[in-house]
């Protein structure tokens, strides 16, 4: 079993808080994995560290065994690893078909420049994610939040990653949306993308990991399978408060 | 959005630029050399305003100091052709190297800071060269009164109008199917989120590098031969607030980052102006035009371009609706 | 020597003066006022028509100023700032419009020339082998008694600490029960006033002509790009720093080369430490 991506004894204060504290963790290739913890505990942060989008003071992070630590964002995403936002950021001034061309293009001036938008490979990106033809003229602002998680996922999804970082991507939507989305995930991860996922849905959550990893200031308190996880009295006195 | 669309609107474009072409190579037989002189004039604004449109209209990253790149293409190329006695098929490209060098300076900032800051910089980097042209190298710059007596590539009205109006167009077509590729949109989208950009896996250095090189290209092309239109050159006449309004509130006024806009605007605002001379001469102009186009610029922001696209949906809207067929163009 | 020091306080004292009204500005509306330099130009055109032109006492003269400056203030916030409400940009294009607007304005009214303001106060005091003019004592001596009261006034009154409160963390004033837009309005209207009293001074130094916002504008955005926002000594500080180098380089070297550094010393801040030289780094 491939270690796709190991975060190893990663370290970061802002100031005199320390956000993450000395974490460690590893995520096989084609597994999903849950990152539980309560408000503040520091999941998005390890998210941005991984994304490169802040920098850790100490520790390493590894994307198929190499140390990315260093790169700046998009060439990790070039390598292979992206994420989504609990507030979704798609490009407010373009319809859904330009987000996902902006995702899709390769970095390079040159295929920009000779090259124009595949737009088969767009719809299909589009309709993966559950929108139809027509949707390819709206734009953000005429979208449902389901339809912005899934524009989120499209826009993704166009770069091609092997490991998807998912963060809270079902905060905010009505039971039919939630359910449109774990289909959509269920579908790629049989497919074998990997995941690691926060969410506080925890009944959504359950049957799309095969893992947990529960996080509490910074630190990780409990690892197993999903039940062991949350049947542990660290997790749920951080969870309900001590 | 769909293929069979955009091929329908590429065709209606390229009909487009092919007809505004042939009506301004035809419209010197119908109008007197003032009038010509006038769109000349028109035809350097609209350069300018399109190399500001591709850089600040398209990324964001608003250059309130475009002077700077425009200078320095303006005196390099009267500095080497008036002091060294280069000829001008040397000096112009030449110039517009300098000028590319000039944008690569003016790019560095960016990779540090944006918007209101980036701003600051461009204003100070003219300000800059507006102490530096008078005191730095008097002898090669012409000092506080510049140089005069530049050589003049064309003489004559009409083949000044022919040469500036193809220098325009051609500029204009390339900038324009270059803001249509995938980069413009990548460039369109830096303007709207870097952040995002980034995070779809772009490098936003290289393409904001590709913007401002682009951008100094024109504006260099645009000041080489400005210089060698007007025979003469000086730091007041370039490095001046009121050349930054004029190119801004062209492109503004056009609609910024879609390059026709800007193109339009220029054309719109220098013909206004002159319209309004026999009524008011002098400043009033620059009075009532600043209230109209701070008024535009609060109410439709997006210009023109916008009226213009607007009206046409409209019509076609319309069209659609009395044809009875109810097909969505 | 004496006299470069002289003549460095005297400049400082009047670029501070100067740009005091656009440091509140900027800190707290984090707005960019293209036109700031217009506060100037029309508080001495507004002196030099009321004291001059109209030969009315020079008290009047000021307080014509200071008058115009607040309701030019606060026009600008409530037709164009607020409309335009968070877009930066917009705000920033828009207020260097406005500036040229009343550049034209100004040239209608008055005429296109330069007029020469008398100097408000006259006489000149001679200490050793320098002369200072009480005219710019005057503007030192002002712009020091303002800076206090306005350090006063924003540490120590109500309305001070809820300027200061927008300018760290506008969502949060609101929810401390702050009326951000009464705060807004009265900072661009005070910001007004100062910027119009400094204009007075400061066209007594140079001279009253309608392109002179310019040149206060980038000494102004020097300052508190170079000072950092957020911090009344800071630009206090860069004042002088500003003011002594132009006095050197004039003493020193060439008249003509005392806007150069200040350019350079922008962009090498910008540059080297975006958040200026006693900014908050938070930004």
């Amino acid at each position: 079993m491939a270690k796709l991506l190991e975060v190893d004894g990663v370290h970061k204060r802002f100031g005199g808080i320390v956000a993450t504290d000395n974490l460690s963790f590893t995520v096989e290739k084609g597994e999903s994995l849950a990152l539980i913890g309560p408000n503040g505990a520091g999941k998005t942060t390890i998210f941005s560290l991984i994304m490169g989008e802040i920098r850790q003071q100490e520790g390493a992070i590894r994307l198929k065994g190499e140390d990315i630590s260093r790169l700046p964002t998009h060439r990790r995403i070039q390598r292979g690893i992206a994420r989504t936002y609990q507030v979704p950021r798609p490009f407010a001034d373009m319809d859904v078909a330009g987000n996902i061309r902006v995702g899709m293009m390769p970095d390079s001036l040159r295929q920009m420049l000779m090259r124009g938008p595949d737009l088969e490979a767009e719809l299909e990106v589009a309709l993966s994610v559950g929108f139809t033809e027509a949707d390819l003229g709206r734009t953000p602002s005429t979208l449902s939040m389901g339809d912005l998680r899934k524009l989120e996922l499209a826009r993704t999804l166009a770069t091609k990653p092997e490991i998807m970082l998912l963060d809270e991507v079902f905060a905010g939507l009505t039971v039919g949306e939630i359910a449109q989305i774990s289909e959509l995930l269920a579908k790629k991860r049989a497919e074998g993308m990997t995941f690691v996922i926060v969410s506080h849905d925890l009944r959504a959550l359950e049957p799309l990991v095969d893992r947990a990893t529960a996080m509490n200031f910074g630190r990780q308190i409990a690892e197993g399978s999903f039940a062991d996880v949350m049947g542990d009295a660290e997790v749920r006195a951080a969870y309900l408060g001590e | 959005m769909g293929g069979m669309i955009t091929q329908k609107s590429l065709i209606a474009w390229i009909v487009a630029w092919i007809a505004f072409a042939v009506f301004m190579l035809l419209l010197p037989q119908y109008v007197e050399s003032g009038t010509l002189r006038l769109i000349i004039s028109a035809n350097f604004v609209a350069i300018f305003a399109m190399s500001w449109d591709f850089l600040s209209g398209k990324t964001g990253y608003i250059s309130f100091g475009h002077p700077f790149l425009i200078g320095i293409g303006a005196y390099a190329t009267a500095i080497l052709n008036y002091r060294f006695h280069v000829p001008i098929g040397y000096s112009i490209p030449l110039a517009v190297v300098f000028t590319l060098v000039g944008g690569i300076v003016y790019f560095l900032p960016a990779l540090r800071i944006k918007g209101t800051y980036f701003a600051l910089v461009t204003l100070a980097f003219m300000e800059l060269m507006y102490q530096f042209t008078q005191v730095i190298r008097p002898d090669l710059t012409g000092g506080t009164r510049g140089i005069s007596g530049v050589q003049t590539m064309l003489v004559g009205a009409r083949p000044n109008y022919y040469f500036t109006f193809l220098l325009m167009f051609g500029i204009a077509i390339v900038l324009w199917l270059l803001s249509r590729t995938r980069a413009g949109t990548a460039l369109d989208a830096i303007a709207m989120n870097e952040e995002a950009v980034s995070g779809s896996g772009l490098s936003t250095t290289k393409l904001k590098l590709f913007a401002f090189l682009v951008s100094a290209t024109v504006a260099g092309i645009g000041g080489a031969f400005y210089v060698h239109y007007q025979g003469s050159i000086a730091p007041r006449a370039i490095f001046e607030i009121d050349f930054v309004f004029k190119i801004i509130v062209s492109a503004l006024i056009g609609g910024a980052s879609t390059i026709v806009g800007p193109m339009l605007g220029a054309f719109f605002m220098s013909f206004l102006f002159d319209y309004l001379r026999p009524f008011l001469p002098g400043t009033e102009r620059f009075f009532l035009f600043g209230v109209a186009a701070l008024l535009l610029y609060v109410y439709q922001p997006k210009g023109i371009y916008q009226i213009v696209a607007d009206l046409i949906s409209g019509l076609r809207a319309k069209f659609a609706g009395e044809a009875g067929n109810g097909k969505a163009a | 020597m004496t006299q470069i020091l002289i003549q460095g306080f005297l400049l400082s004292g009047l670029y501070a003066l100067m740009a005091i009204g656009f440091t509140l500005i900027f800190s707290v509306g984090r707005v960019l006022n293209l036109a700031y330099g217009s506060y100037l130009m029309l508080g001495g055109y507004a002196y030099f028509y009321v004291s001059q032109a109209l030969h009315m006492p020079k008290l009047l003269g000021f307080a014509s100023a200071i008058v115009m400056g607040g309701v030019a203030g606060v026009l600008m916030y409530k037709l164009l700032v607020k409309r335009l409400a968070g877009d930066q940009v917009a705000v920033e294009i828009s207020t260097l419009i406005l500036a040229v607007v009343i550049q034209a304005g100004v040239v209608l009214v008055f005429n296109d020339s330069t007029k020469i303001l008398l100097p408000i106060v006259n006489g000149v005091w001679r200490v050793g082998s320098a002369s200072i003019t009480f005219n710019m004592l005057a503007a030192m001596v002002a712009s020091w008694v303002i800076l206090a009261g306005l350090f006063v006034f924003v540490k120590r009154t109500h309305l001070g600490r809820a300027i200061q409160a927008v300018s760290m963390d506008p969502k949060g004033a609101v929810i401390s029960g702050v009326d951000t837009d009464r705060i807004n309005l009265i900072t661009w209207a005070i910001s007004g006033a100062l910027g119009s009293t400094a204009g007075v001074f400061f066209a007594a130094y140079t001279q009253l002509n309608p392109s002179m916002w310019v040149a206060p504008l980038i000494i102004v955005v020097a300052v508190v790009i170079v000072g950092g926002i957020g911090s009344i000594v800071g630009s206090l500080i860069v004042a002088h720093i500003i003011g002594f180098m132009e006095i050197i380089t004039t003493s020193l070297i060439s008249a003509q080369m005392r806007g150069v550094f200040t350019m350079a010393l922008i962009i090498g801040v910008l540059l080297l430490r975006p958040q200026g030289l006693f900014g908050r780094s938070d930004l």
